[in-house]
Formats: C-alpha cells, structure tokens, sequence
C-alpha cells in the first residue's frame, strides 16, 4: 500500500532505536522523536521566555502570556469559575496539539497527531476524565444527563439512546476530527507535491504555487484543530459540573 | 494506511504517555506558576498605581480647595478693607468740612461785628464832624461859644431823623 512514491509514505513509522519492555515493542520512533521535539519546543519556551520574570514584557514573554490568558480566558468563558482546577491539563493539552501540529508542517518532520492511535488516546484521557469527574460531582444523578427535560415522555425512548450514543461517540468524533484533518492536509500537501515533479516543464509552477498557499491554511487548521480540541475538552468538563 | 498498521502502537501509546505526562507535570508545576505570578504581579502594580493616582488626585483637589477658598478669604477680607478706608476718608473729610463750617461760620459773624463796629465808629465820627461843624458854622455866624453837650444833645434828639 505504501509503495515508495505514495503520499502516505510520510505516515509511516520508522523506528530509532528498538527497544523492548516487557514483551512490547516499545521502540523510539520518529513519531516519539516528533513528539520529544514538541515537548522541548514547549517547555523551553514557556520557561525561557518567562524566566525573567519581568513586569513589562519582552515580546517573547507576551507570546507565553498571550496563549496562557487565551486558553485561560476560553475556560473562564466556557466552565466559569470550576475550570481553573483543569487549567493545567487544557493547557498542556492545547499546547500539546498546536505545536505537535506546527511542527507537522516543518517538510520531512513527522505530524504525530496524523496518527489515530495518538488523537484517540488523547480524547480517551479526557473522555474518562470527564465521565470520573461527572460521577464525582453528581453521583448515580449524573445518569440524567441522558434524560433531556421538557420532551413529551413517548420521546424519551428515542431520545435516551440517542443521547447514550452521542455521550460514547464524543472521544471518536474528537479524535477523528483532529487525525482526519491532519492526514488529509498533509496527503493533499504529498500529493501537489508529486505534481510539481512530474509536470512537464514550467508548469509545476502552479502546483507549487497551490502547495504554498495550501501550506498557509494548514498552519491554519493547525491551529484551529488545537483550539477546536481545547474548546471541546471544556465544553465536556463544563457537561460534567452542569447537567443541561 | 500506516495509521491502522497497530504494529507500533504500544510504542506511540508508551511515548505519548511519557512526553504528555512529562509536559504536563512541568507546565503545572514549573511554567504556569511562573507566567501566574508575572501576571499577578503586573495586576497589583497596575492597581498600586491606580489606587496611588486617585490618591494623589484627591490631595490635587484638596490643594485646588484650599487655594480657592484663600482666594474667597481674600477677596472678602479686601472688600473690608476697602470699605473700612472709604468710610474713614468719608468721616475725615465730613469732620474736615463741619471744622472749615465752624470756620467760617466765625469768620462770618465777625467780620459782622466788625462791620457793625465800623458803622458805629463812622456814625460817631459824623457826629463829631457834624458837632464841630456845627460848632465851627455857630461861632463864625453868632460868635455864641456852643459847648459839645449841647450839640451831641441836638445831635440824639435828630438822630432818627437823619439815621
């Protein structure tokens, strides 16, 4: 399936170094590598920049705090006052998918958020951490969630279930949102790419033209799929404090 | 597609679990607290400076009420003192012209008096001048020697007549 010039090559995992615990194939891949990368690149800046602690900013210092107050702001707006406790964790997890996805787009560097295994387990953490913090908050009551008030009782036969399904989808529809966007821009990316080789004379021109405004709206998506996966993280935690 | 190869997917899961775990136990415990704080700081600093110029505001107005109400008990205590020296010049110069009155008020009764004084003496000298006319025209015409009480005495008995 992934011959050599195929624009899924790029997917393909290449282990580093193998390595073997327990059993598993626990290898360092250029998927870990991508990974690694973005943590450096986050933690690096957030502390560097910040580390002069100074009242008025240096412009790298306003980065750090710009994103700190949009992520802060958005759980504010989104759970009130019960989100700062979360703060961290949509932060990192924010942090986590944007710069994953910017480094992504760096040619020849591997977009482990392209992968599903990685998104799904991402929006499994937060669909079991919101569904434990649900049944923290409100105990057995938080089954009512389910329950829609204010609908004739014939409906709730019809409604309940619908409402179970969607409540079990959330972690797919979360994960396939992120993997599905980044595996298609970036095929599309490998795909316009081939052209411009292969085109006979000037007229690759054109789709490198096309690649370089695609690249924009990637970075784009990129930072629109971290803020969609942030929002939505906050608009469950809020599910879990308020039942309709 | 490599993504549903589940070759390396122990390893993807064992990765992401040690770099998320990783950055987010160091952005909850080192770099959040530190842009908290720088945040923190700059709020009370700008409160500090706003709290200090509504301060220094109010003492400005203080400053500008003082100033003006000198300026009132300024102005009241000059219309006093004007008032006070236009009433003294005003009794001065009443007292002043009562006195030149008083003055001439003498000077006029006597200069009067020496007026009537005068018109005493010259009716006393006309009498005389008539006496010793009279005295002088008897003796030339009649040769009688006429003493002067005789002709004063004439003189007061005619006196209404010719006065």
């Amino acid at each position: 399936m992934a011959a050599k010039d195929s624009p899924l090559k790029q997917f393909e995992i290449d282990p580093i170094s193998n390595i073997e615990l327990g059993g598993y194939n626990i290898s360092f891949t250029n998927s870990s590598f991508a990974m690694l990368i973005t943590v450096l690149v986050i933690t690096l800046f957030l502390t560097l920049t910040v580390n002069t602690r100074s009242i008025i900013p240096s412009r790298m210092q306003l980065i750090s705090e710009l994103m700190y107050n949009f992520i802060a702001q958005l759980l504010s707006d989104t759970v009130g006052d019960n989100g700062k406790r979360y703060f961290p964790f949509v932060f990192s997890l924010f942090m986590f998918v944007l710069i994953g996805n910017m480094v992504g787009m760096i040619p020849y560097q591997f977009t482990f958020t392209s992968h599903i295994i990685v998104t799904f387990a991402l929006a499994a953490v937060v669909f079991i951490g919101v569904t434990i913090l649900g049944f923290i908050n409100h105990g057995i009551k938080f089954f009512t969630f389910f329950y829609i008030p204010g609908v004739p009782f014939y409906m709730h036969p019809l409604l309940i279930p619908i409402e179970v399904i969607s409540y079990l989808s959330r972690p797919i529809s979360l994960s396939v949102r992120l993997f599905a966007n980044m595996l298609a821009g970036h095929t599309l990316l490998k795909v316009f790419a081939g052209f411009v080789v292969s085109m006979p004379f000037f007229t690759g021109v054109f789709p490198l033209a096309f690649i370089v405004a695609l690249t924009g709206l990637e970075i784009l998506i990129a930072f629109l799929q971290a803020y969609v996966f942030a929002i939505l993280t906050c608009l469950y935690i809020n599910d879990a404090y308020h039942l309709h | 597609m490599p993504q549903l190869n589940p070759e390396f997917f122990v390893s993807q899961l064992f990765w992401l679990a040690v770099f998320f775990t990783f950055l987010f136990v160091f952005l909850w415990r080192v770099s959040l607290p530190r842009i908290a704080t720088v945040l923190e700081k700059r709020q009370n600093k700008i409160d500090e400076n706003l709290s200090s110029a509504k301060e220094l505001q109010e003492q400005a107005m203080e400053i500008e009420k003082k100033i003006n109400d000198q300026i009132n008990k300024a102005k009241v205590e000059t219309d006093e003192k004007i008032k006070e020296t236009i009433n003294a010049l005003q009794e001065d110069v009443s007292s002043q012209l009562s006195s030149l009155d008083k003055d001439l008020e003498k000077k006029v009764s006597d200069a009067e008096k020496e007026i009537l004084k005068s018109k005493d003496d010259q009716i006393k000298n006309i009498n005389n001048e008539i006496a010793n006319i009279t005295k002088l025209t008897v003796g030339k015409i009649t040769d009688i020697e006429v003493s002067d009480n005789e002709i004063n005495k004439v003189i007061e008995i005619h006196k209404g007549s010719f006065n």
